[in-house]
């Protein structure tokens, strides 16, 4: 959720260039602005924000942006794209542990280790902001309400990954496959997309991986929704149909 | 800690769902009240009280720095954060009462100073592998100021994500919501302890405490559900309006609950050293026959129910690592309680917390503002300490062995310390006859027992090897910190 930047800027001085996927963006007119960083810091103090982050080349298909054990030095905020992050097993298997898009920051379960907890790869071409740490920190004494914004963000990050992760440890297939889509759904929301219609970038196998379940099982459910008419699906196009029938199905409370 | 002071010793033979005391109860109740003094806690020996300022910061970095090649050896993390937002007015600790979050802010910063200091005198390689937020109220801070601490302690220590590690913090059940666990889950915690201390109503509010018992269930099931490793409640007995009616309530829901662990407190009512206890009425409060009663009840109840006393105020159920590293003779006591993987070196962090490294113990500054003060002039804010003595070291052998394996094998003293054991303790061993023949303790060839009994009174044990009480082994005691 930080610091992207939208195509239609006009913010002055803060302006470099339009493209979306271009890294000569700032941070003062990102569509994401509202619910990043930018939230703390008012007019010029934005560009000495926009100053620290890094904005490289897209990463492609399948590259690695960081990988687990590696030492933690820098959050990213996702621009464009998507991103999954997963740890290796113990014999060597892939074990999914979240998806990320755009507007959301992942990077952040390497705090309390100082080490990523993690791997994060690009489920296709993506673009996103490195945000390194020591810089902010140094930028914080410069701007405490930043800070605090951004530990905020942090400990939100966390949060709602530890409810989603407990969510799908438990229940039947069903409930984990509503659930996730509920999830992303409600993420969608947050950053003013629509909730309805999206595309969901990650394979059914991933899915099956993140979830616990095979790749049947996703399979079988997803027809079996769309057979329902809960939601509608064309390849990886999804449209939830009925939101309401899902959270029922999902078992949603108001606590996830 | 958010202890109050010293327990007394407790009793625990024969069980009863309605407490009819048995002829063997009762007897062991007469010798409870013979040997109902008040001790220390043996969170350390020797205790705070024989701290003093000739051990300085000076004395602390020397000895620091003579440990620093110790680079695989684990390491330990206190961090007490000192505010409350309201007063209970059993609690006899360090703590500060404030509404003014922003206290927190300025806190924080200075624990960033102390970090810093401290972390150079440690191998950046040693594995924490257990880590105790204390306080007052850690939960005081909010997510962001949590997480911004993790990060803290993260950036400058070796944190680990080993299950065996032990990742505990106390928690004020009013100050939390479901939420609070999944981030202090994804922080790394893995230990919970929440202050309860009884669920009747009248009782919570005569110490101003109020909080419902549906409050403490939601709670538990959320802390299951994010798959926390233990659970602990910490219980008080001896408040006021409590009678063994009342009490009895309180350990059928407790039970209910099933926490992990229990920790069982006795509250020493003393209003001229603690202000707050000034609000508590004496004459609302328990006897102290009734107050044996209390702790006679709570034993039995709590074996009934399949606990396991691993002694001091601890119960645990008998699956809890705490009980098997008992069993294992592994286990170990430190400022924090019972634990399983101490490890050698303590690093206190905050207002008045205790360091221990190898040989000493240091103590930072109990007031906030001197703590302030010593940081901002660049310096470590200790301000008392104690470095052992060979004596020293060697009686708190005994003692730890002692509360923790409940037993204490003397050719193992004598092999650690080059000592005759029976010459170096001939006054102790004649003391121990009077324990002996009352049915607290055995012998086994080289081996000193404690008896089911002796469980209770292990305090009066232990303070039979402490130097430093006078001769009748009573003492004015205050609780560890």
């Amino acid at each position: 959720m930080v610091i992207s930047r939208s195509q239609t800027s006009n913010a002055g001085a803060l302006e470099k260039h339009a493209c979306p996927h271009s890294s000569g963006i700032s941070c003062g007119n990102c569509r994401l602005g509202s619910i990043c960083l930018p939230l703390a810091l008012e007019g010029e103090d934005i560009i000495k924000l926009d100053e620290i982050v890094q904005r490289g080349r897209p990463i492609q298909k399948g590259e690695n942006l960081y990988r687990e054990g590696d030492d933690f030095t820098s959050v990213y905020a996702v621009r464009s794209g998507a991103i999954k992050a997963y740890r290796l097993t113990g014999d060597g298997q892939e074990q999914v542990t979240g998806f990320y898009f755009p507007g959301e920051i992942i990077g952040m379960d390497g705090i309390s280790k100082d080490k990523y907890a993690c791997s994060a790869k690009a489920l296709e071409t993506s673009a996103v902001c490195e945000i390194p740490f020591h810089r902010l920190e140094e930028l914080s004494t410069e701007f405490p309400s930043m800070q605090r914004h951004f530990f905020q963000l942090m400990s939100q990050e966390i949060t709602s990954d530890q409810q989603l992760i407990t969510l799908l440890s438990k229940n039947s297939a069903e409930e984990r496959i509503a659930s996730l889509l509920i999830s992303i759904s409600a993420r969608n929301a947050r950053r003013k997309l629509s909730k309805t219609h999206f595309r969901l970038p990650m394979s059914r196998t991933d899915i099956g991986n993140f979830l616990g379940l095979t790749v049947e099982t996703v399979s079988r459910v997803i027809s079996r929704f769309n057979k329902q008419g809960l939601i509608a699906v064309e390849s990886k196009e999804i449209n939830l149909l009925d939101l309401d029938g899902l959270k029922a199905i999902a078992n949603v409370n108001e606590n996830f | 800690m958010n202890f109050p002071p010293a327990p007394l010793a407790k009793d625990n033979k024969s069980s009863a769902t309605n407490y009819h005391p048995s002829a063997s109860a009762l007897r062991d109740q007469q010798l409870i009240a013979k040997y109902d003094v008040q001790g220390p806690r043996y969170t350390s020996y020797p205790s705070a009280l024989q701290f003093n300022n000739s051990y300085n910061e000076t004395v602390y970095r020397q000895q620091a720095l003579d440990q620093l090649p110790q680079t695989i050896s684990p390491l330990s993390l206190y961090v007490h954060i000192p505010f409350c937002q309201n007063i209970c007015y059993y609690c006899a600790c360090n703590k500060i009462v404030t509404s003014d979050h922003s206290v927190a802010r300025t806190y924080l910063e200075y624990l960033g100073k102390e970090v810093n200091l401290q972390s150079e005198l440690v191998s950046k390689h040693r594995t924490v592998m257990q880590l105790h937020m204390g306080g007052g109220t850690p939960t005081f801070f909010d997510g962001a100021e949590l997480t911004e601490l993790m990060h803290l302690l993260a950036s400058h220590y070796n944190l680990t994500d080993s299950d065996r590690r032990e990742y505990s913090i106390e928690i004020d059940p009013r100050t939390v919501t479901r939420d609070s666990f999944a981030l202090l889950k994804g922080l790394g915690f893995n230990r919970l302890s929440m202050g309860v201390q009884d669920f009747d109503e009248r009782v919570q509010q005569a110490i101003n405490r109020r909080q419902r018992y549906g409050m403490i269930k939601t709670l538990t099931a959320t802390a299951r559900l994010y798959q926390f490793k233990s659970i602990s409640y910490d219980l008080i007995y001896g408040l006021p309006f409590q009678t063994l009616d009342t009490l009895a309530v309180t350990l059928e829901k407790t039970i209910e609950l099933a926490p992990d662990r229990i920790a069982f407190y006795s509250y020493a009512h003393l209003p001229e050293r603690f202000k707050t206890q000034r609000a508590i009425d004496r004459l609302t409060l328990p006897s102290a026959a009734q107050k044996l009663a209390m702790l006679s009840l709570i034993t039995e109840t709590l074996l009934a129910a399949g606990y396991v006393h691993i002694g001091m105020d601890y119960f645990v159920k008998p699956q809890d690592d705490l009980a098997i590293a008992q069993g294992e003779g592994t286990l170990q006591r430190n400022f924090q309680g019972y634990s399983t993987c101490m490890a050698s070196d303590l690093v206190g962090l905050g207002v008045s917390s205790i360091s221990s490294l190898k040989s000493s113990y240091a103590q930072n500054e109990r007031g906030l503002e001197n703590y302030y003060q010593r940081l901002d002039a660049g310096v470590l804010p200790i301000a008392q300490g104690l470095s052992l003595s060979t004596d020293d070291q060697i009686r708190a052998a005994v003692i730890s062995q002692i509360i923790c394996n409940l037993q204490l094998d003397i050719k193992c003293i004598e092999k650690q310390f080059a000592v005759v054991f029976s010459d170096y303790f001939s006054r102790e061993l004649q003391a121990l006859k009077t324990m002996k023949s009352d049915g607290l303790i055995s012998w086994h060839s080289d081996k000193l027992v404690v008896s089911e009994l002796g469980r209770s009174m292990l305090i009066n044990i232990c303070m039979v090897f402490d130097k430093y009480l006078d001769r009748k082994g009573i003492i004015q005691f205050s609780s560890t910190l």
